[in-house]
């Protein structure tokens, strides 16, 4: 029987490589293996060092190793043309662009990506061969979890579907229901403990424990029950020399025992590498350390680090200007991988555009967020004004709550039209689409961002790639509407209204004097390339960077051992990558002895950042 | 018609056409709730199937992308889409004949073509 292992956790803690070190070791063994990436920033072919794409790939270096990145955007575009097929060739060309715009919608996307990963727990195979492992390196956490609930929210939505109009905006009725076994059986297959394990990667952090424990809980819910731990991350012997990394190992000493009691599972530990995991070699090395518990890799003491006598930060002022309101207001987006430092960089920048007097909204929109955790205080689904920092607001978007809310304002309205109830009920039906809560959380998101009482508004955005789609979303919506102005014998006054607020927010979110999307990362190879890749497909919508954030910078002082030496050379390197592939202004926010926490913290991290001028409170 | 074959396989169950057919326009869905607002015209329309369907009825909706076949099927229909295009739907179908096309229409307009066409 095909054992399917999914890695879960955070972005940046390690989980594709360890997904890669556990599949090279298993192909190493013998067993036919497979790994899977649905995220949709995807890195395999990064660590393999080989182009990977859309389809199986046997890796070159390795002859039991296969590997796949389910590209969203391509599945999406083959979901398409299969369905396009019989309308290119008889309908007239104007209908078949309606169609195909109507296509690119955020449903499609979400259908088309979600079957092929079920098309993997599936019918595993290559060559009528069924593979022995099939890994998963899966999107991250919130993502993971929206995917992962699928399968029971469709189940409803088919059944509502042929029950009722017999039409859902999934797509033909008959392909669903054949689609319905195959979400069932994948469903059931991750159910079985035997067949099927979920390992959660996590570094030993305060965020990273609650991250892991509410992925944990979402699964459990969905009668998924073996799981196990890889702790990561773990500052080894060689590294405590240091004081930084000595504190730094303090505080995971905290956190493992925490870990230790609070999750009853399989756990084992990971130590930090002084350099980079990157090719299968260096991936086979990871595994003698990881399965074999041999000591962490040889640094070769030969080599003389060579350190740079330069910051690689931009000048203060250069950075001031992407962020604060010049004139009118400004909204910074915090971009990148979940995980890299998104809420950070938001709470620090949100307290220190308060404290120099601009009225601050602090808004996210990610199911992982954790605003409330970072400024120590309470964050709700309402702005509600953030204790003991003046001119500062915050809101955390909750979807679920933005989808009930949306739900109830539209059946209402219907209502109030004077509906009957069986009418209301068909359009109840409709609005259980699994693209209901996204449009949602974003209509809502809009709604803040019209808003005209703030002069700043930090949104602290939802992982690249969930954040691509939801910011094609405008678009996409304006298409929609478009598409209804032919449905309907008059266009609704209505309409017209959300029309003129989305054009407002799409022209709002290109233009470099009043919006400023900054790229979080940590000074490492793939998080770059991410943030890269994420930035080129932003650009296409003619929105560009205006700042990048280095995240976890050692700072240079702390060069104190070779340990430390290895690291901050290893970060030196891509510190010197980012000013050149980006060439917008650098701020970098330090690697500290603990969490980032509270207002005083974040204050002083604020005024290194930003620098100190004008502070009024 | 090589490339209508596989098509068949989605053909609806039963053969016999339903009373009244609709030919909708492209839509995310049959309320056209996919917008940030509903549709007043298409919640209209459902109304009126939900009367029709009370009165015993057999009514039916097409989407070109779920129901290709059935397009294809009505000459009469493919006509007014080949020459009016995207303008020419929604085409409201009754016993097999056109009743109207571009908009929808009323109840009653719908029974009147009912009786005229009663078989």
């Amino acid at each position: 029987m095909t054992q399917f292992i999914f890695f879960s956790g955070k972005g940046g803690v390690g989980k594709t490589s360890m997904a890669c070190a556990h599949a090279v070791r298993y192909a190493d063994e013998g067993k036919r293996t497979l790994i899977v990436t649905t995220d949709p920033a995807s890195n395999l072919g990064d660590v393999f060092e080989q182009e990977i794409g859309h389809q199986v790939t046997p890796l070159a270096t390795m002859p039991n190793l296969s590997a796949m990145e389910i590209d969203s955007d391509k599945a999406t575009q083959e979901y398409i043309d299969s369905a396009m097929l019989p309308i290119r060739d008889a309908f007239p060309p104007q209908i078949v662009q309606v169609m195909e715009e109507q296509m690119s919608g955020p449903c499609t996307a979400e259908v088309a990506a979600f079957d092929r990963f079920t098309d993997f727990l599936d019918v595993p195979c290559e060559n009528g061969i069924a593979f022995d492992i099939v890994i998963f390196d899966t999107a991250p956490t919130g993502h993971t979890i929206r995917l992962l609930e699928l399968p029971a929210e469709w189940s409803r939505s088919i059944d509502a579907a042929s029950a009722g109009s017999g039409q859902t905006c999934l797509g033909p009725a008959a392909a669903i229901q054949h689609a319905k076994h195959k979400y069932g059986r994948a469903l059931s297959a991750m159910r079985q403990s035997a067949q099927t394990r979920f390992v959660f990667v996590l570094h030993p952090e305060a965020i990273s424990i609650k991250e892991t424990r509410r992925a944990i809980d979402e699964l459990i819910k969905l009668d998924i029950e073996n799981f196990s731990l890889i702790i990561n991350g773990i500052i080894p012997d060689e590294g405590m020399q240091n004081p930084l990394f000595a504190a730094r190992f303090e505080m995971q000493a905290h956190y493992l025992m925490q870990i230790e009691s609070n999750f009853p599972y399989s756990k084992q530990r990971m130590t930090l590498l002084a350099d980079e995991i990157k090719g299968v070699e260096k991936l086979r090395q990871v595994g003698k350390v990881f399965f074999d518990g041999e000591t962490a890799l040889q640094m070769d003491e030969a080599v003389d680090v060579q350190l740079q006598d330069e910051s690689f930060a931009s000048p203060l002022d250069f950075v001031r200007a992407q962020v604060q309101p010049n004139g009118h207001r400004r909204t910074v987006f915090f971009a990148g991988k979940g995980g890299v430092g998104k809420t950070i960089a938001s709470c620090i920048t949100a307290v220190w555009l308060a404290r120099q007097g601009h009225k601050t909204l602090l808004l996210t929109t990610d199911p992982a967020a954790h605003l409330g955790d970072v400024l120590d205080t309470f964050v709700g689904d309402k702005v509600t004004s953030v204790n003991g920092q003046l001119n500062l607001w915050a809101v955390n978007i909750d979807s679920k709550a933005a989808a009930e809310a949306y739900k109830t304002r539209i059946l209402d309205d219907a209502r109030q039209r004077g509906r009957p109830e069986s009418v209301v009920k068909v359009i109840e039906e409709e609005l259980n689409s699994p693209c209901t809560e996204e449009m949602a959380a974003f209509d809502k998101f809009i709604e803040y961002a019209s808003q005209d009482e703030w002069d700043a508004v930090v949104f602290d955005t939802a992982p690249t790639g969930h954040t691509l789609r939801l910011l094609e979303l405008p678009v996409d919506w304006s298409k929609q509407i478009d598409v209804k102005v032919f449905a309907s014998v008059d266009a609704t006054v209505a309409d017209d209204v959300a029309k003129a607020r989305f054009a407002k927010v799409i022209y709002m979110m290109s233009d470099p004097e009043q919006s400023t999307f900054a790229f979080v990362m940590y000074p490492e190879s793939t998080p770059i390339l991410e943030a890269w890749r994420a930035a080129q497909e932003l650009s296409t919508g003619g929105i560009h960077p205006g700042l990048v954030v280095a995240n976890m910078v050692i700072p240079p002082e702390q060069t104190t051992t070779l340990f430390v030496q290895f690291r901050r050379s290893m970060q030196e390197k891509y510190l010197k990558e980012i000013a050149k592939r980006f060439s917008v202004p650098q701020v970098q926010i330090p690697l500290l002895p603990n969490e980032i926490k509270g207002l005083k913290m974040l204050t002083e991290l604020g005024e290194q950042m930003y620098g100190m001028e004008k502070v009024t409170v | 018609m090589s490339n209508i074959i596989p098509l068949l396989n989605t053909m609806p169950t039963s053969i016999a056409p339903a009373d009244v057919e609709f030919f909708d326009p492209p839509m995310c869905c049959p309320t056209g709730l996919c917008g940030p607002t509903l549709d007043q015209a298409l919640l209209d329309l459902n109304e009126i199937i939900q009367t029709l369907e009370r009165d015993n009825l057999r009514v039916e909706r097409y989407q070109m992308t779920n129901n290709p076949n059935v397009f294809l099927a009505n000459a009469d229909v493919m006509k007014l889409v080949r020459e009016k295009e995207m303008s020419a739907l929604p085409i409201t179908v009754v016993h097999g004949k056109v009743i109207k096309a571009s908009a929808y229409p009323t109840l009653d307009e719908i029974h009147t073509a009912l009786m005229e066409l009663a078989k």
